[in-house]
């Protein structure tokens, strides 16, 4: 009775600690989207005020109405993530069914050669290609944006849906083959139905790695196609800092992200390392 | 059953072509880059000088080579304080897991590893701002002394690598959490019964089961570290006077602000060559404790 006792006091110690360092965890987040609620004056003020009073959605109204609508460029960056995440499925699906299934001479070493170039830092790639860019007219558009978003998540696209159909059985592509069906055909009505809810996963984490760069938007457009990461940023510069319309700018950035995690949390850990480690 | 060399062909080579067109050509321009003098603003320049860039960059005092050290001293320390406290808190995790609300409270944990970089940093350079930030006012409620956090040469590396632990920790803890999962439940529970010390519980019957999760997670943190960027673009920009200078801030500003292509392309070619034997070591060590 009284170990059965001393165990609830130690999980209930121990889930309080867990509530404590969570809360901590994701306060610098808490404290943004309070702040997206305040106003100009309660930002500045002292002392400091914690929770907004009232519920101020100016700044939000500010970011996505008015003369200094940041809209266009989270328009930018929707279109810039969906299209570029279609174009990587797209030549991701064949490749990786190629890699695990068409016994490729040399595929592990294809491979790993595709697994490396997304190990490589990005500013490598991206000071030649802004301009290669530039000089195919492509500075400032989306498609340039897009087709080297292409390039930054193919290799983990392949990589892991090479992994999820090579656990696809054999006998099922032998049995279509005895019923004549060709190679393209088993591709697309066998293999890639039955791989639908992991096509999506990965295309759902392609689309958040889009989502979330930077470094390339900043290299390759202007005023133009601009994403929102790069638009954000654009609040840190300067001397008078309006970290109210940055922080409403900055909970529009991550609201995919946090419904990610919580809508495929069971997803992450594999998707996050590359399939190497199951969830 | 064997494919035709044509289908397998059209199945991989787009992938392929894409791959060579838009990762591995530009990289080997950059290496021809690296190798001349130019600067696409100034005429006359992109003449060959052979390997002066490399030997200019790490010349003694440089830039360049304050910024590879305060990547390997952001590296060495996010990356014991993570795995310290990851290992600690998923322990915990791990203990409590059979809890519903528990299972809630994972899942918020590891928000952070799916938010970008950049969002932290503007987030903590609000929070940490001298003027209206939370973090000094906290700091004065406890008694303690205001801090200049990013603003100082003598804190602000110290502060980024706080901030990459805080944002970051969850991404350990969630791996070497994945790892506790495989360990047997009666190795684990009987050695609770067993009343053995939980050092020796620890290093002997736990650690080996996350060895290798653990070490993947170095591999893939370090690799994160060789490339930050967003955080410090959000931050310092490298400020103040060089103290949080990282490889790709300084290949970007002299690319990109100073137009030195030259010198740009030959900072990110060191830095692919260092992440490339760093992920060879680590990649060596976890295979070696494992087999």
């Amino acid at each position: 009775m009284q170990a059965h006792l001393a165990r609830k006091m130690k999980t209930g110690t121990i889930s309080a600690i867990l509530l404590v360092v969570t809360i901590v965890t994701i306060a610098p987040l808490i404290w943004m989207l309070l702040a997206s609620f305040k106003t100009p004056a309660q930002i500045f003020s002292s002392p400091l005020v914690v929770l907004p009073p009232s519920l101020y959605l100016d700044n939000y109204k500010a970011i996505l109405l008015g003369s200094e609508s940041r809209l266009p460029f989270l328009w930018n960056s929707l279109v810039i993530s969906l299209l570029s995440t279609a174009l990587v499925m797209c030549i991701a699906a064949p490749a990786a069914f190629g890699f695990a299934k068409l016994n490729v001479r040399h595929s592990d070493r294809y491979e790993l050669w595709i697994l490396s170039t997304r190990m490589m830092p990005p500013i490598a790639a991206l000071i030649p290609i802004s301009m290669i860019i530039r000089q195919l007219g492509m500075f400032d558009t989306k498609t340039g944006i897009i087709l080297v978003y292409c390039a930054f998540n193919l290799p983990y696209a392949v990589w892991m849906l090479t992994i999820f159909l090579r656990q696809l059985p054999r006998e099922m592509d032998e049995a279509a083959m005895l019923d004549g069906c060709s190679w393209r055909k088993i591709f697309l009505r066998i293999s890639l139905p039955l791989i639908i809810p992991t096509f999506f996963t990965v295309a759902i984490f392609v689309f958040l790695f889009s989502w979330n760069e930077m470094l390339g938007a900043l290299i390759l457009s202007g005023r133009r196609a601009k994403t929102l990461p790069v638009a954000i940023t654009e609040y840190a510069g300067g001397i008078f800092i309006r970290w109210e319309l940055m922080s409403a700018a900055a909970v529009l950035q991550i609201i995919p992200a946090v419904f990610v995690v919580i809508l495929f949390n069971k997803y992450i850990v594999s998707g996050l390392t590359m399939g190497s480690v199951k969830g | 059953m064997n494919a035709s060399r044509t289908e397998k062909l059209l199945f991989i080579a787009p992938a392929i072509a894409y791959l060579l067109v838009f990762s591995i050509f530009p990289l080997i321009y950059s290496v021809g880059i690296s190798l001349t003098d130019l600067n696409v603003v100034r005429k006359g320049t992109g003449n060959f000088v052979g390997l002066s860039n490399y030997v200019h960059l790490f010349s003694s005092g440089s830039l360049f080579v304050r910024a590879v050290t305060n990547t390997f001293i952001i590296m060495f320390f996010a990356l014991l304080i993570e795995i310290v406290l990851g290992f600690i808190i998923a322990r915990l995790f791990y203990l409590v897991r059979s809890v519903r609300f528990v299972t809630i409270l994972r899942t918020m944990y590891i928000i952070p590893i799916m938010i970008t970089p950049l969002i932290f940093g503007l987030v903590w350079s609000y929070v940490l701002n001298p003027l209206l930030g939370v973090g000094n006012v906290m700091l004065k409620a406890a008694g303690l002394h205001a801090l200049p956090w990013l603003g100082s040469p003598k804190t602000a590396l110290a502060t980024i690598v706080m901030i990459d632990v805080w944002q970051w920790t969850p991404f350990l803890m969630m791996l070497i959490f994945s790892g506790f999962m495989t360990i047997p439940h009666e190795l684990f529970e009987a050695a609770e019964v067993d009343g053995a010390r939980l050092v020796k519980k620890i290093t002997h019957i736990e650690l080996p089961f996350l060895k290798q999760v653990i070490g993947l997670a170095l591999i893939l943190r370090s690799m994160d570290v060789f490339r930050m960027f967003d955080l410090i673009y959000a931050t310092t920009q490298g400020g103040p006077g060089g103290a949080t200078e990282v490889i790709s801030m300084f290949a970007y500003r002299q690319s990109f602000n100073y137009y030195n292509t030259s010198i740009g392309s030959t900072a990110s070619i060191i830095a692919l060559i260092i992440i490339t034997i760093i992920s060879n070591f680590f990649n060596k060590i976890t295979k070696e404790t494992r087999g």
